[in-house]
């Protein structure tokens, strides 16, 4: 009797622990030859919305595939990915950030896509220094969904209000703070600030350095004299009320309608080409875009994938997977539902089918980036492992710089002590 | 034979209780103590955890000025708020102790907020209500204090934070409530009649009498409070600004959990929050004895 009850309890505890871990099992392919795939994204409800369509539209063209999705924000996304990357239990394909390509591949969590290339996936009408974006290493980890590229967005009816008549020709940064006294002597703000991270590599490629060293091991700059004239230049620039004080740019951060160039207080912002058609969405009046300071923006400048898709190297069904890349790549009729949301598409062709289907806002999206595409470098590496907590790092010392708490000379040191005692892991 | 059906007595006992020992073991127990082995590793999630020994504690008390920013923070929001937030509970109880026309929909309008307490809806609300445009700011403007940058200035993000927390009073306010009711009426008319003024009522009979009740919210409330997360993850949007002025500790523990992958850092710091909460916690029982006064034990 009391074995029997043991044997019960002991059963019952089995169910309980197994039950946790049996499910979530992923890509299957079962006997009647259906497929079942599982991919992951992040994104807003919009991309939500038509990614779903997307996959509608595959799993019309292919009815033998059945497609399990997981979406949620970019935060959340990686709080869940990062668990069941430790599981081995990834989704078999998983949309895939810059920033955190490098881990997962380094840690032996995606199928190099070399082998499918040419094959599954076509890419054929892909330029060179775009498609090359996802290798790490010498194996392709990651095959961009669109491509992104620097510039300034504002607002030229502003601008003239200023009293500029248009932004100068091959700017520098010189004419750059010039342009900023002006425009803070009418009470407007040039800009409203930068991503610390983005633009001071940005600054080092044009001199021919990057913010990590190949390797990941440290930083790929050994002067910082290099920090202290970029951020020197952005705290003047707040100095003289050419950008917005940290507490005023803390205060709108992340919201749009809020920003200083919807708000008529600001001319523009200097961010990513796709951010574009939101940022002209809330503005509701015309913007332009602008290229990057210089000297040397060929050097600086670089295609950057907005996202990459990947395939695990946990899933059981990697061809099918690659298909489905293939399809977000290379369809004219998914790519007229994307309509360019993930970055202007890869594919040469697909640009070219889908421009009479975009609004006026992503068609000078699509414009900007074909004007800039040509003087483009190949873009560094992807960020090493650890990037995160050094791209913390250098917004916390950034932000104590522009609070005027620190000297351009200590946040410089400041950022390098902290940057390589994170990077000193990778060695 | 008495022995052995009392042992399958228990045995059923245990099978219908086993969802709460499983429960207990698997999310509680078990976890704890891989999180202690995880607080001498390095662990990324991604490789195997490696073993470091106490380089993390030593990093933490030595070499890491973040940290030791989170734990400032942290303690001013919980010596200031949670203060705050009990004296304000009692005064809202008194009030409505005294029986007043709607008494009852007042009790459940103030105890609204601690319901939704802590959670995303409110905080987002409150991050509104600060914000450039926000009620508060209007308010401050047109009384001429001029806009406060809430979200921009360290000092004041804390501030808001705290006001946060001392709106969330109604679980302290319920017990405060109840304490009141307990108390005999005949001894405030016997006071009364002494000549005591209402000042000398609240010093000389509800203090005292309410005492055991203050300690048992001092203490839930401050573990409460060093635990929280989610209005400064909200209201930062998870990076603990303006110049980590509102990292709190639980905060600096997410990110360095869940955004920078140290989990064996995190479970460091995991550890010692549980021991600091612990040495307050039996500070407070300590003192209690001075200050706390039991009515069965006939006035000590």
């Amino acid at each position: 009797m009391v074995k029997k009850a043991i044997f019960l309890v002991m059963a019952a505890l089995l169910v309980l622990t197994t039950a946790c871990s049996s499910s979530g099992g992923s890509g299957e392919t079962s006997g009647d030859g259906s497929v079942t795939l599982r991919i992951a994204w992040w994104g807003s409800d919009s991309r939500h919305e038509y990614t779903q369509k997307v996959i509608d539209l595959y799993k019309e063209k292919n009815p033998n595939v059945k497609i399990d999705v997981e979406y949620a924000s970019f935060d959340d996304y990686w709080k869940k990915l990062a668990p069941q990357a430790a599981a081995n239990q990834l989704p078999d394909i998983v949309q895939m950030d810059i920033s955190y390509i490098s881990q997962y591949a380094q840690n032996g969590q995606l199928e190099d896509l070399s082998p499918y290339l040419g094959n599954q996936i076509k890419v054929d009408d892909v330029s060179e220094n775009v498609i090359s974006t996802g290798i790490i290493n010498s194996k392709q980890y990651g095959v961009p969904a669109g491509v992104n590229v620097l510039g300034f967005q504002y607002d030229p009816a502003l601008l003239k209000k200023a009293g500029v008549d248009a932004i100068p020709e091959n700017m520098t940064w010189e004419s750059y703070e010039e342009l900023g006294k002006q425009t803070a002597a009418k009470g407007l703000f040039l800009d409203g600030g930068v991503a610390p991270d983005i633009f001071f590599h940005y600054f080092l490629r044009t001199k021919g350095l990057s913010l990590y060293n190949a390797e990941g091991t440290g930083l790929g700059y050994d002067d910082d004299k290099l920090f202290v004239e970029f951020f020197g230049l952005m705290r003047r620039m707040i100095e003289q009320g050419a950008a917005p004080s940290p507490d005023v740019a803390n205060q709108t951060k992340g919201i749009i309608e809020e920003s200083d160039l919807v708000k008529e207080k600001g001319i523009g912002v200097w961010q990513w080409s796709n951010q574009f058609v939101a940022l002209q969405q809330v503005a509701n009046r015309p913007l332009a875009f602008a290229p990057m300071p210089g000297p040397d923006m060929e050097k600086g400048l670089y295609m950057q994938p907005s996202m990459y898709w990947a395939v695990t190297s946990n899933s059981k069904v990697k061809e099918e997977a690659a298909k489905f890349i293939d399809f977000w790549v290379n369809d004219v009729e998914a790519n007229k539902l994307i309509k360019g949301e993930r970055g202007v598409p890869i594919s040469g062709k697909i640009k070219e089918a889908i421009a009479p289907e975009l609004s006026d806002a992503t068609k000078q999206v699509f414009d900007f980036v074909a004007s800039m595409e040509p003087k483009a470098s190949p873009m560094s590496p992807p960020p090493p492992v650890g990037s995160p907590e050094v791209i913390a790092s250098l917004a916390d010392v950034v932000e104590e710089l522009n609070f005027g708490k620190v000297t351009p000379e200590q946040a410089a040191a400041t950022f390098r002590k902290n940057a390589e005692a994170v990077l000193a892991n990778n060695k | 034979m008495r022995q052995y059906s009392s042992l399958r007595r228990n045995l059923t006992g245990y099978a219908f209780i086993s969802p709460f020992i499983i429960g207990f073991l698997g999310f509680t127990l078990i976890p704890m103590f891989v999180s202690l082995y995880m607080s001498f590793t390095s662990y990324n999630l991604f490789t195997s955890p490696r073993w470091i020994g106490l380089d993390n504690y030593t990093k933490m008390f030595f070499d890491d000025p973040k940290y030791w920013n989170s734990v400032k923070v942290t303690f001013l929001y919980v010596f200031i708020g949670v203060p705050l937030r009990l004296i304000f509970a009692l005064f809202v109880a008194m009030i409505l102790n005294t029986g007043s026309r709607m008494v009852g929909t007042y009790r459940t309008l103030y105890y609204l907020p601690s319901i939704i307490g802590g959670s995303v809806a409110v905080s987002i609300m409150w991050r509104n209500l600060f914000s450039n445009e926000g009620v508060i700011n209007s308010a401050l403007t047109a009384i001429g204090i001029g806009p406060i940058s809430w979200f921009g200035d360290p000092n004041a993000s804390l501030v808001m934070l705290i006001s946060l927390s001392v709106w969330q009073f109604g679980s302290s306010m319920l017990i405060f409530l109840a304490g009141l009711k307990n108390i005999s009426p005949e001894m405030y008319e016997a006071a009364g009649v002494d000549g005591a003024n209402p000042i000398r009522k609240f010093f000389g009979i509800t203090l005292p009498l309410l005492s055991p009740i203050i300690l048992f919210n001092l203490i839930m409330q401050t573990i409460g409070a060093f635990m929280t997360f989610v209005p400064a993850y909200i209201i930062s949007k998870g990076e603990g600004g303006p110049m980590d002025g509102t990292m709190l500790y639980s905060l600096y523990l997410f990110r360095q959990a869940f955004m920078f992958n140290n989990m064996g850092y995190a479970s460091a710091m995991a550890w010692i929050m549980l021991i600091m909460i612990g040495i307050l916690t039996v500070a407070v029982f300590l003192t209690s004895k001075f200050w706390v006064f039991y009515e069965s034990e006939g006035g000590k």
